[in-house]
């Protein structure tokens, strides 16, 4: 593992670069008062009181080095603090210049620059938070809608390691109970498995299952999710992606095959970052540009959370739909039956029957309005988000989701084993795997690497 | 046939003759001073643990001294008169297969032989002997008397020697005499600061009738070794013919007998019965009444025992809701009247003990020959040692069994060897000797040992290896047989054995692949591998003939065949997960670690690794208390390479 050093005294900006009324910065380590106090020109900071605030000047850390700004510097001690580590947050005016003169100051005395997540990194290390939590730290910051704000919090309040900490206690108990009757078989004679642990296992997976099945919607609460629009040459894909977004972005014309790159705009849908992608019309392509744009459209299909397809409806359906029908694999297909202002001619059964699973079929025009605000809420629905439900403790990362996954197949492996009668280690190794799993959520069992990887996502200065 | 062990005519001093008691013997200096001498190594005490230390440095070339008081009492089975069991059975298994002795000692001593828990899994399918324990004894005093090298001194250890630089220099003896070694192993068993309870009686000693060492304990401490306070019980022993057997449930053993030795081509021998009984209503009335004087319950003894093997009268009061304990009565010879009654530990009065015993079933006109009785004694927080069981602060100084604080003969044996191995190779200079936890439970043993905190005796269990599948009993010698020959303990010829054993297997398994079967009841264009087949769960080698498959394999190695493939899928992911635990074994931790300031590193964590100091990042993180966040700050220490 290569992560910084934990043990000595950083410093980093907080706030984003730019013009702004305030910036922070952030110093922390066993030397942190020592290092504030050598830039600052006010009350002695190294006998300052934990969370007490003082008025004064930053300045150079040289002798009779000149003022640079006026600032508050706030005290938090350890362990009462963001780290558990001594901190002092100073508080400078913002713009480019103040905040980046205190922070060599502070490196001059004697501080570290911070690298991306260290604080963090370091709360964390100091068991202030679990990884999770700590994850969620870089959540939040990320968040892009207030209901991936909501996500973040709540995760990182330890919604998520509490209800996971529930489920992995009984899966405990389950092994020492496994345990008990493979190394004292003697006495205890009778079934490996016995109907009440294999019972405790069954819900424990289920449980897990069920979390993971809210997954797929906190995952495009917390990340976003890509729709593409796909759909023949002029069938009203740029004009219903203009509808959808409230304004006109797309180029718009009546000559087929005029949209040749993917154009991507987010949307916000039930608290979901939505990009919506407007393709470029597949048909046989005329030429080598359109072929490439056609392809890319279609490479888009596989990798998205949902594809909205737009059939205009006042034409009937050919070849080039049954083609694109062929293409969607596993997406889930959300069907906009286009100009229904004008007669139709293809109706939803025949678009349902080109498909062998169930998909939804939204009647809109896109000239017209009629029905937009159906399919909004149609695309909601299919992101899988009811309005309402709580996302607390919910999986929304997709490292937690992997491991998470996991767990529940060894958990589903060692019910399926113990029913079949299979010897108690067997069930024993299926359940030890679980919670090694779902150990890595919370940071309980470190993979090599793992916070490397984890740590690098944040911002410097968290 | 058990092939005869060498029996090399020799002048040894055996000391007195069995059953002399030493201190009958006059020691005027001359005798004294001409019976001291130089040796390689120092062996304390010739138990389980003693006997294989010994053993194993001899054959390594060195010149062993073994220290007892009694060298009629070697090997001595002073508690239950049978070896193995689950978990214990594979460590002999694996003593056996690196040249240890207790397997080829059990093979001439057993009177009933048996593999436990046939119809579970092969991880817990464990051997288990009943044993003659005069023959035991006997077995073990004519192969240490026949290993060259190896010299049996008569007397008593008083003190370790050090040198200026404390190191070990030699032991002396309570007579007088000094052995000098740089290499001192202690087996001290029950015997430190012994004292045992029968009911309200307390007498000094470590085992009836014979005294304990308190000199020696009171060396230990002054070396400054922690040492902490245990308990252990043994049960009382009937007379034979006082026992109704009709009244009890027979329990035979195996036939044909399997053999606990590799190196034992077969048994023949006609096998003694055991038989089992049960406590009544009435027997746990009788105890419920008398509690009061019972020393575990009146507060006498404050050694902690073992949770796993407790005492008849804890049973009865931690698990109320059980009218009845099953208990079995095990002779504990041919020739002998006594009979061991497995599973009534007890330090209860004598005269309650024949109460309660009375209202078993068969037990009714019972005589007790002995009473039950628990012992307490010191033993060493096992902290305190390396991963070859050698004491961190004095080099030069092994401990191996009860002293680290673990329970049985094998666990025993177990570190003896581990402790005589690593005695021999540290006198030639070489490295130290461990094993993993994932190549056999003898390296799960010495690791618990030296990173866990212990409250009462270890005992061995499966779920103890959290690689079980790949330590079983049944290849024991696939695992271990080459470092035994590494070692200088396993013979050229036993290796190649080993390795002709396991082509063997292999070649029967491929043979089987390539060989298309119709299982009964099945349609025809089922085309299944004979291998195939057999790895479903209700599939026998045995049963292949009857489809049309010749087989090439004996038993032992059939049913090693059909674990392998019937459990292939999941010895291969242990094989895996054992793989990825063997990198965080390899990431050392230097010694000067432990003298900095550990910053970071959360409190509880750090005095917890400054106080076992594990050597590798993997032992770390066994420690209860060292977070995965400490030890990613532990990896960033070790990196910096102080």
């Amino acid at each position: 593992m290569s992560l910084p050093a934990f043990d000595d005294t950083i410093a980093a900006i907080a706030t984003a670069p730019g013009d702004s009324g305030l910036a922070v910065v952030r110093v922390s380590g066993a030397g942190a008062l020592a290092c504030a106090a050598r830039v600052f020109e006010g009350a002695p900071l190294e006998s300052a009181l934990s969370h007490t605030l003082h008025h004064g000047w930053a300045r150079g850390p040289a002798e009779g080095a000149p003022r640079l700004d006026e600032v508050v510097a706030a005290v938090f001690r350890a362990p009462r603090s963001y780290t558990r580590e001594d901190v002092v947050e100073f508080s400078c005016h913002g713009g480019r210049l103040p905040a980046r003169r205190l922070l060599a100051a502070l490196l001059g005395a004697g501080a570290r620059l911070a690298t991306p997540g260290e604080f963090t990194l370091r709360a964390f290390l100091r068991g202030r938070l679990d990884l999770a939590q700590a994850e969620a730290v870089a959540d939040l910051i990320h968040a892009e809608t207030e209901r991936a704000a909501d996500l973040a919090l709540a995760q990182l309040s330890g919604a998520l390691s509490k209800e996971l900490h529930a489920i992995t206690e009984r899966v405990r108990d389950a092994l020492a109970e496994t345990e008990a009757r493979v190394d004292f078989a003697e006495d205890v004679g009778g079934v490996e498995v016995p109907p009440h642990v294999r019972e405790a296992i069954a819900s424990a997976a289920a449980q897990l299952e069920a979390m993971l099945a809210g997954s797929a919607f906190a995952r495009a609460v917390r990340e976003g999710v890509h729709v593409p629009l796909v759909g023949r040459p002029n069938a009203g894909k740029s004009s219903l992606f203009n509808a959808l977004l409230g304004e006109a972005r797309a180029i718009v014309t009546d000559v087929p095959g005029t949209t040749r790159d993917r154009v991507s705009e987010p949307l916000e849908l039930a608290g979901v970052r939505v990009t919506l992608s407007d393709t470029a019309g597949v048909r046989e392509a005329a030429d080598a540009i359109e072929a490439e744009g056609v392809e890319r459209a279609l490479a888009s299909l596989a990798s998205a959370a949902c594809v909205l397809w737009v059939v205009d409806a006042s034409r009937a359906l050919t070849s080039e739909d049954h083609a694109l029908a062929a293409r969607f694999g596993a997406a889930r297909v959300l069907v906009a039956l286009n100009q229904s202002d004008r007669p139709g001619v293809t109706r939803a059964s025949e678009v349902e029957a080109l498909l062998p699973t169930a998909l939804t079929c939204v009647p809109v025009s896109a000239v017209t309005g009629a029905g937009v605000d159906a399919l909004r809420e149609a695309l909601a629905r299919q992101l899988g988000g009811p309005e309402s439900a709580s996302l607390a403790g919910a999986v929304a990362n997709a490292r937690h989701a992997e491991a998470l996954t996991r767990a529940a197949g060894a958990l589903r492996r060692a019910g399926g084993a113990a029913q079949e009668g299979a010897p108690g280690e067997i069930v024993a190794l299926e359940l030890r795997e679980a919670l090694a799993a779902a150990g890595e959520v919370t940071g309980e069992t470190l993979g090599e690497d793992l916070l490397e990887r984890i740590f690098a996502r944040f911002c410097i200065g968290k | 046939m058990i092939p005869p062990l060498p029996q090399a005519p020799r002048a040894l001093d055996m000391g007195p003759a069995p059953g002399v008691p030493t201190h009958a013997l006059p020691l005027d200096a001359a005798a004294a001073a001409s019976r001291a001498g130089r040796f390689d190594v120092v062996v304390v005490g010739a138990g389980h643990a003693g006997c294989e230390a010994a053993h194993a440095a001899a054959r390594m070339g060195l010149s062993v001294a073994l220290v007892t008081v009694q060298v009629g009492d070697t090997a001595k089975m002073s508690c239950n008169p049978a070896i193995g069991g689950v978990a214990k059975g594979h460590m002999v298994r694996e003593l056996d297969a690196l040249g240890g002795l207790m397997g080829r000692i059990t093979d001439r001593a057993g009177i009933q032989f048996k593999v436990l828990n046939r119809g579970r899994g092969p991880a817990v399918w464990s051997p288990r002997a009943q044993c003659d324990k005069r023959a035991y004894s006997a077995a073990m005093l004519d192969v240490l008397a026949a290993t060259p090298g190896l010299q049996f001194v008569a007397g008593t250890a008083e003190r370790v020697r050090l040198d200026a630089a404390g190191r070990v220099a030699g032991l002396e003896l309570s007579d007088g005499r000094v052995l000098e070694s740089r290499a001192v192993v202690i087996t001290p068993g029950t015997f430190l600061d012994g004292v045992m309870h029968i009911g309200e009686q307390r007498v000094a000693g470590g085992r009836i009738g014979e005294h304990a060492a308190l000199a020696l304990s009171r060396c230990l401490g002054a070396l400054g070794l922690e040492r902490g306070r245990l308990k252990t019980g043994t049960p009382p022993r009937l007379h034979r013919d006082s026992v109704e057997t009709a009244a009890c449930t027979e329990a035979p053993g195996d036939e044909p007998p399997r053999p606990f030795s590799h190196w034992t081509e077969s048994l023949t021998l006609t096998q003694v019965l055991c038989w089992s009984t049960h406590t009544t209503a009435e027997t746990h009335a009788v105890i419920r009444d008398n509690l009061s004087r019972s020393p575990l319950y009146s507060g006498d003894i404050r050694g902690v025992g073992p949770r796993y093997c407790p005492s008849l009268e804890d049973k009865v009061v931690k698990f109320p809701e059980r009218l009845s304990h099953h208990l079995f009565l095990e002779p504990e010879g041919r020739e002998v009247d006594e009979i061991y009654v497995n599973g009534v530990s007890t330090s209860m009065p004598a005269d309650v003990q024949w109460a309660f015993l009375r209202t078993i079933p068969g037990l009714e006109r019972c005589e007790m020959l002995r009473p039950g009785y628990a012992v307490e004694y010191d033993f060493v927080l096992p902290h305190q040692l390396d991963p070859t069981l050698q004491a961190r602060r004095t080099p030069g100084l092994w401990l191996a069994g009860q002293i680290c604080g673990t329970s049985g003969y094998e666990e025993a044996a177990a570190q003896g060897f581990v402790a005589g191995v690593n005695a021999a190779r540290t006198v030639r200079g070489e490295s130290p000797w461990v094993l993993r936890r994932d190549e056999a439970y003898i390296g799960v043993l010495v690791d618990d040992l030296v990173t866990r905190e212990h409250r009462e005796p270890y005992r061995m269990f499966t779920s103890a290896a959290e690689h079980r599948l790949l330590l079983r009993a049944d290849n024991a010698d696939e695992r271990l047989a080459a470092a035994g020959h590494a070692l200088g303990l396993i013979t050229d010829a036993q290796r190649e054995r080993v390795r002709a054993r396991y082509a063997d297997i292999a070649a029967e398994e491929s043979r089987l692949a390539r060989v298309q079967v119709r299982p009964v009841g099945e349609v025809a264009r089922s085309g299944v591998t004979a291998r195939d087949w057999l790895a479903r769960p209700q599939s026998a080698y045995a049963a292949l003939p009857a489809l049309g498959v010749a087989t090439a394999l004996a038993e032992p190695e059939a049913e090693a065949l059909e674990v392998r493939v019937k459990y292939h899928g999941y010895i291969e992911r242990q094989r895996r997960t054992a793989a990825q635990a063997t990198a965080a074994e390899s990431l050392r931790l230097p010694v000067a670690l432990w003298d900095t300031d550990l910053r970071g590193v959360s409190h509880e964590a750090a005095e917890k690794l400054r106080r076992w100091r594990p050597e590798t990042l993997g032992q770390a993180g066994r420690i209860a208390g060292v977070s995965p966040a400490d030890l990613a700050i532990l990896a960033v220490l070790r990196a910096r390479k102080i």
